[in-house]
């Protein structure tokens, strides 16, 4: 298993395996099927690529990711405002909430994430409790009835704990770009070690 | 089949295994499709067969799954097995009479596991439905001696090399045994919440990617070059589909749970590599169809080349599909809706059977030498097997498309379920078809045995199909 890196992109292995190589290839009939030395048609690299490209591009922004409980933390000040009580419905009690919060900065995350009085009644405890203790609403998730430290590990924080934001690099595509790497590479040297495209295979000497 | 059992070794003709699990396969694919189209007519017609429980869709479908997965994909898988892993090591089966055992015992495993589970034994994990004696008994009876047969034909053949179809093969029955004994591994180790509903996901998405998706592959790889004559178009390309299969396919299983409360991280991992998917259906299809170079006239003339090439083709909107559906905006969409049915129909009756199909054609003239005993009927089984797929999956890709714009702009219940009743009626149709066109073919494969013209020594089966 000699390797030879003379010129990687053309050959990874040396002359006398090559040949060994060809000698198998074309002495063997399996059974009168065989195969063929083509290289990737270049119109399959370019799919491939653009394969992986379009991986990362559609995946990028985590929608319909689970809401952080800052995104209802106004919506819970607004509840017990006079407005609101005056309300008599349900219904018309979360319009005027939803047409009347102020930070913006939420706005397409609470048009994904839409809550009725109800599910804000469950959380409202736990939300006002939180504020009071002075943390981060961006750290803890709304699952179902409970508000709960989020599963995400971003960046160090100062006091050498984790921050439970979701980072914008988000470890898991970091994975999944050493991953493809690992995976382009080892494709590479699996192909480069066979005898070189343009030699063909007389599949006439088996027969 | 009993009189092999217990006869010697050399005394069984090469070939018997597979002709057993030949035959096996087409009957499992009968019953797989007659519980299908059973079941189909509950969803179209509420009140056809009320009142039992045994006839309950509840108590039925699991048992259609699984008939048609153990059944006849799996068994037609160990038919190919059987019959070209020797033919590509120019050497015997490792052991035919294991072969036979093999096939023995799992038609008494899965008859016997079937019945458990319509009578209501259930484990209730998608796809592991089987209780755990009946997992033991997989794992031991069918799966291992299956891959031991495989191996040892390969570790004997008589070639240096070994072709991409023997790799694929090799490969696939030792990834199965894994992905199926860690995959149960909840029932025998008693996890729950996440942890079991993550390894129930990760079975169920390895029994496809790591069983039905390469071992269908590795049987196009051998018939197309076999049937046109032309050698498969690369080699390098084989090896891409390969590694990348092992690579891409194994990992992202999350992407059945984008819902649930797993690590964001492992659910952006796996909707990366669920859309990576393409390289190896990229691969695989490129390769296939640039072997049919200057052959293309036998994709209407040759009934083996029909089935496998259309299964080729299958391949290209169900890797698209499964690509993209995974990822948050379309999942949040048609999660647990008939689009998801409609797709997994497209990569077991449409896709894999396609090929699948092919092997069973061509191995079982090829292994007792007879000439299809009906061109005629062939090509009836392959248009209401492909009428009646199209039928189904397309109606159920527009119940899917209705129930999630159900779900989403939250219209009542009951208006949806009467929006879908002509895609209901439309399905038990494509259903009923694809299983009368099976019954068809059981014939057909039961009299080209009994009466099919004799192939001549040294002459293919696919080389007479025209010759009267």
């Amino acid at each position: 298993m000699a390797w030879n890196f003379d010129k990687p992109l053309y050959s990874l292995t040396d002359e006398s395996q090559n040949t060994a190589a060809r000698k198998t290839w074309e002495s063997e009939s399996l059974g009168g099927i065989t195969e063929d030395n083509n290289r990737l048609p270049q119109p399959v690299v370019w799919l491939l690529a653009a394969t992986i490209v379009t991986a990362f591009l559609i995946t990028f922004p985590l929608w319909g990711q689970r809401p952080s409980a800052a995104i209802f933390s106004e919506y819970v000040q607004l509840m017990d405002t006079p407005e609101v009580q005056a309300i008599a419905d349900d219904k018309g009690k979360m319009d005027y909430i939803v047409k009347n919060v102020k930070d913006t900065k939420y706005k397409a995350l609470q048009d994904r994430h839409p809550v009725e009085m109800d599910d804000l009644r469950m959380v409202k405890d736990q939300i006002i409790e939180l504020n009071r203790q002075g943390v981060d609403l961006e750290e803890y998730t709304v699952v179902g009835q409970h508000v709960v430290l989020a599963n995400f590990e971003g960046n160090m924080k100062p006091d050498g704990t984790r921050q439970r934001k979701q980072p914008w690099w988000d470890k898991g595509y970091t994975i999944d770009i050493f991953y493809v790497a690992y995976f382009c590479i080892a494709v590479v040297i699996v192909i480069k070690r066979l005898p070189h495209f343009s030699w063909q295979p007389d599949h006439s000497v088996a027969h | 089949m009993l009189k092999y059992l217990f006869a010697k070794n050399e005394d069984i003709a090469p070939g018997t295994a597979a002709v057993f699990f030949g035959f096996s396969s087409i009957i499992w694919f009968v019953i797989g499709t007659g519980l299908g189209s059973f079941n189909a007519a509950k969803l179209a017609f509420p009140d056809f067969v009320t009142g039992s429980y045994l006839f309950s869709f509840g108590h039925m479908r699991q048992v259609h799954v699984l008939a048609v997965i153990f059944g006849w994909i799996s068994m037609a898988f160990a038919m190919a097995m059987m019959y070209i892993t020797p033919a590509l090591g120019n050497t015997r089966l490792w052991s035919e009479k294991l072969g036979v055992w093999n096939c023995f015992l799992w038609n008494v495993g899965l008859s016997l596991g079937l019945t458990l589970l319509w009578t209501g034994m259930s484990s209730g994990r998608e796809y592991s439905d089987m209780p755990w004696f009946i997992d033991l008994y997989i794992a031991a009876f069918i799966a291992l001696p299956m891959a031991i047969n495989v191996w040892m034909t390969i570790i004997k053949r008589r070639t240096q090399g070994i072709y991409t179809t023997n790799w694929f093969f090799g490969a696939g029955v030792f990834m199965v045994t894994i992905v199926f004994i860690v995959g149960n591994s909840p029932e025998w180790f008693n996890l729950t919440g996440l942890s079991e509903a993550y390894l129930t996901w990760w079975f169920a998405h390895n029994v496809l990617g790591l069983w039905i998706t390469p071992i269908a592959a590795a049987i196009a790889y051998y018939t197309v070059p076999k049937v046109t004559g032309n050698p498969l178009y690369s080699h390098r390309i084989g090896h891409l589909h390969f590694w990348s299969v092992v690579v891409f396919y194994s990992t992202p299983a999350a992407h059945h749970l984008m819902s649930a409360p797993l690590p964001e991280w492992l659910k952006s991992f796996a909707s990366v590599e669920g859309v990576l998917i393409l390289v190896p259906a990229i691969a695989f299809v490129s390769n296939l169809l640039l072997t049919m170079q200057g052959k293309w006239h036998m994709f209407v003339e040759n009934v083996e080349i029909k089935y496998t090439i259309t299964g080729v083709l299958l391949a290209v909107p169900l890797n698209m599909q499964g690509g993209f559906q995974q990822t948050r905006a379309i999942n949040w969409y048609v999660h647990g809706t008939g689009w998801i049915v409609a797709h997994a129909h497209l990569a077991l009756l449409g896709f894999s059977t396609f090929l699948e199909g092919a092997a069973v054609y061509y191995g079982l003239q090829t292994i007792l030498r007879r000439k299809l005993y009906s061109l005629a009927l062939a090509n009836f089984h392959f248009w209401f097997l492909l009428i009646g797929f199209a039928i189904y999956w397309i109606s159920m890709t527009i119940a899917g498309l209705i129930q999630g714009a159900g779900k989403i702009y939250e219209v009542p219940y009951i208006d949806v379920v009467i929006a879908e009743h002509p895609y209901m009626i439309a399905r038990w149709v494509g259903g009923t078809m694809v299983f009368t066109g099976n019954l068809v073919w059981l014939y057909n494969m039961w009299m080209t045995a009994r009466a099919g013209a004799v192939i001549p020594e040294g002459r293919l089966p696919h080389e007479l199909a025209y010759e009267r």
